[in-house]
């Protein structure tokens, strides 16, 4: 580290340079990275953080909830394996609600929710509720995720379902309930009874809901496939990524971000390939005297990660203030786990740029030091 | 004194086959403790190629190569790394520092490859820098010294590490008349103070007058000039 050091100080202007852009290049790897986080949170939180790892759904439904229909029959087959704790339906319905003035200001709130009916003592029933719980012997009562309260609904204010007409009182709140881009309104079984029969189509919606959560092992999973007739288990990865949206959204970022790797590896490649032949005869020297060649291909990888680790470092500060100072609305979400992951792949890709520098200056002959007149 | 180079029927040949042309041809060699020789020879006679073979920076075609008694024969490329560090000082053309290490970091960058310790490397070099006259300019880089004052820190460089043997490689090649005496005569200096030898290759006919021996590179072997 003795060159390696003193020559970024020597060519500290040289170094800067190539850092600022490293800066630049990290600083967008960790912002997109946070906002692909946000997003997948704020688009399908509801899903992940259920405790359930494996669905049932309609074998023609293409994983979808939304389009997938299970009864009774299903049901009953699950529980067989998973025991009557471990499976629970979950029923779901897309729609548009109204708030009442008084509750979210002057004019009143339009808004798409999902409407989740579960049951209040099983595997989905909410957690975490701010105000009041709800049981399955509650009437009218909702629990919604906090985006609806951060848009003006308060906990004892009623939102009324646009194509039924049907109102329900807000009892309390959740954090990080969201279906597809829209808050999570939870509601018992009893409720969703009268909510779907007010609903055209409403018929036989007695004994059928739309999917089975389950919290079972592997074995059990693939023992219960074998079972259901017209229904297929799906991880909860696999759920997720059906939502639709989400794999468009999750996959243009994703990719952005491989291009940011790529990119920042190839800067860095190319700012020391450049450097490194310029300084070839400088090697053929240090050679000639007796300086070996692991010593000068560290003292590369060394710059490298001084420039890598140094930028990073630079760029997680800029990224935590900002993050403090974005409003609580901007889906940014960067946890500790995913920027130490992001930083040693940063740095990773890094060292991958810098090998073709150090290929070079292993191939650098002492002979290089010899009859030349020019530094 | 014992000998610190010694070169035995030294061949070296480019090419295979009919096209086959030899540089070296059977040269002999051999140069004691306190020895200044010179090598003359026109662009063209191998003096390169000597310089590299006697420097362990290339592998003869035939003969043998020792130097301070240790033969380079059945040596790594790692083992003679290490010997051209302990061994042997280079001087080369046009000096060669490191554009980026003080002048004083020059000397310490090959005391630390050799492993010497801090205190030992601050002292060595400060008595050779300014035995040299450069004390003053430690803290320069070299692009703020004159081209004399440049080959001064490198024949500094070059004894840093107390090596059995130097070799210059056109050290004069970039400095005007008084000025290549100067370096010349510090060279001869050196060699005659620490008992160590030195082979300096040259071009320029005015540079001998301090030189022991003086030999004239000719179709592939040395003659007593």
């Amino acid at each position: 580290m003795f060159l390696a050091l003193r020559e970024m100080r020597h060519a500290k202007a040289r170094y800067m340079l190539i850092l600022v852009i490293m800066l630049l290049v990290s600083f967008l790897v960790l912002f997109v990275t946070g906002l692909a986080k946000g997003l997948a949170n704020a688009n399908i939180s509801a899903v992940e953080n259920m405790p359930a790892g494996y669905f049932a759904v309609q074998e023609d439904a293409g994983h979808i909830f939304r389009r997938s229909m299970l009864g009774e029959q299903e049901l009953k087959v699950a529980r067989s394996v998973a025991g009557e704790e471990g499976a629970t339906p979950l029923s779901l319905q897309m729609s548009t609600i109204t708030a009442d003035a008084g509750a979210a200001g002057d004019k009143g709130l339009k808004a798409d929710v999902t409407f989740f009916a579960v049951d209040m003592n099983g595997l989905l029933a909410p957690s975490g509720v701010k105000g009041e719980r709800i049981t399955n012997e509650t009437k009218g009562q909702v629990i919604a995720d906090e985006k609806l309260e951060r848009l003006g609904v308060k906990i004892g204010s009623f939102i009324t379902d646009q194509s039924t007409g049907k109102s329900f009182q807000i009892a309390g709140f959740v954090k990080n309930s969201s279906f597809s881009h829209t808050p999570v309104v939870y509601m018992n079984p009893q409720d969703w009874l009268e909510f779907r029969q007010g609903t055209a189509g409403g018929q036989g919606a007695a004994a059928s809901f739309n999917v089975i959560a389950l919290h079972i092992t592997a074995e059990q999973a693939a023992e219960l496939s074998g079972k259901l007739n017209h229904a297929e288990v799906i991880t909860r990865q696999q759920a997720v990524s059906s939502i639709p949206g989400y794999s468009e959204e999750q996959g243009s970022l994703m990719m952005m971000i491989v291009f940011l790797f790529v990119i920042a590896a190839f800067v860095l490649a190319v700012f020391f390939y450049v450097i490194t032949i310029q300084k070839t005869s400088q090697f053929g020297i240090l050679k000639a005297m007796g300086t070996k060649m692991s010593y000068l291909g560290w003292s590369v990888v060394g710059q490298v990660m001084i420039l890598s680790a140094g930028s990073l470092a630079v760029s997680l500060l800029l990224v935590l203030g900002m993050n403090m100072a974005l409003p609580a609305s901007m889906p940014f979400r960067l946890e500790p786990l995913t920027i130490v992951g992001t930083s040693l792949l940063f740095i990773g890709m890094s060292l991958l740029g810098s090998l073709v520098s150090v290929i070079r200056v292993a191939k650098v002959d002492a002979l290089e030091a010899i009859g030349r007149a020019n530094a | 004194m014992s000998a610190k180079l010694i070169m035995k029927q030294v061949t070296k040949t480019y090419g295979d086959g009919a096209a086959t042309m030899s540089v070296l041809n059977k040269l002999n060699l051999e140069v004691k403790g306190g020895e200044f020789v010179a090598v003359l020879g026109p662009s063209g006679s191998g003096k390169s190629t000597f310089l590299s073979i006697a420097g362990a920076l290339l592998t003869p075609t035939s003969g043998e190569v020792a130097i301070d008694g240790e033969s380079l024969k059945d040596k790594s490329k790692g083992e003679l790394t290490r010997l051209r560090l302990e061994k042997i000082g280079f001087m080369f053309q046009s000096a060669q520092l490191l554009p980026y290490l003080k002048v004083e970091e020059q000397l310490h960058y090959v005391a630390k490859l050799a492993k010497l310790d801090a205190k030992e490397s601050r002292e060595r070099a400060s008595y050779l820098l300014k035995r040299l006259g450069i004390w003053e300019r430690r803290d320069h880089y070299p692009e703020k010294l004159s081209g004399g004052e440049k080959q001064r820190v490198a024949i500094a460089r070059a004894w840093m590490n107390k090596p059995a043997i130097l070799f210059a490689d056109e050290p004069t090649a970039s400095l005007d008349y008084k000025r290549g005496r100067e370096v010349v005569s510090m060279i001869a200096d050196e060699v005659k103070q620490e008992g160590k030898a030195a082979v300096m290759v040259t071009h320029d006919e005015r540079m001998l007058e301090w030189c022991d021996r003086v030999l004239r590179l000719q179709d592939g072997v040395l003659i007593d000039m």
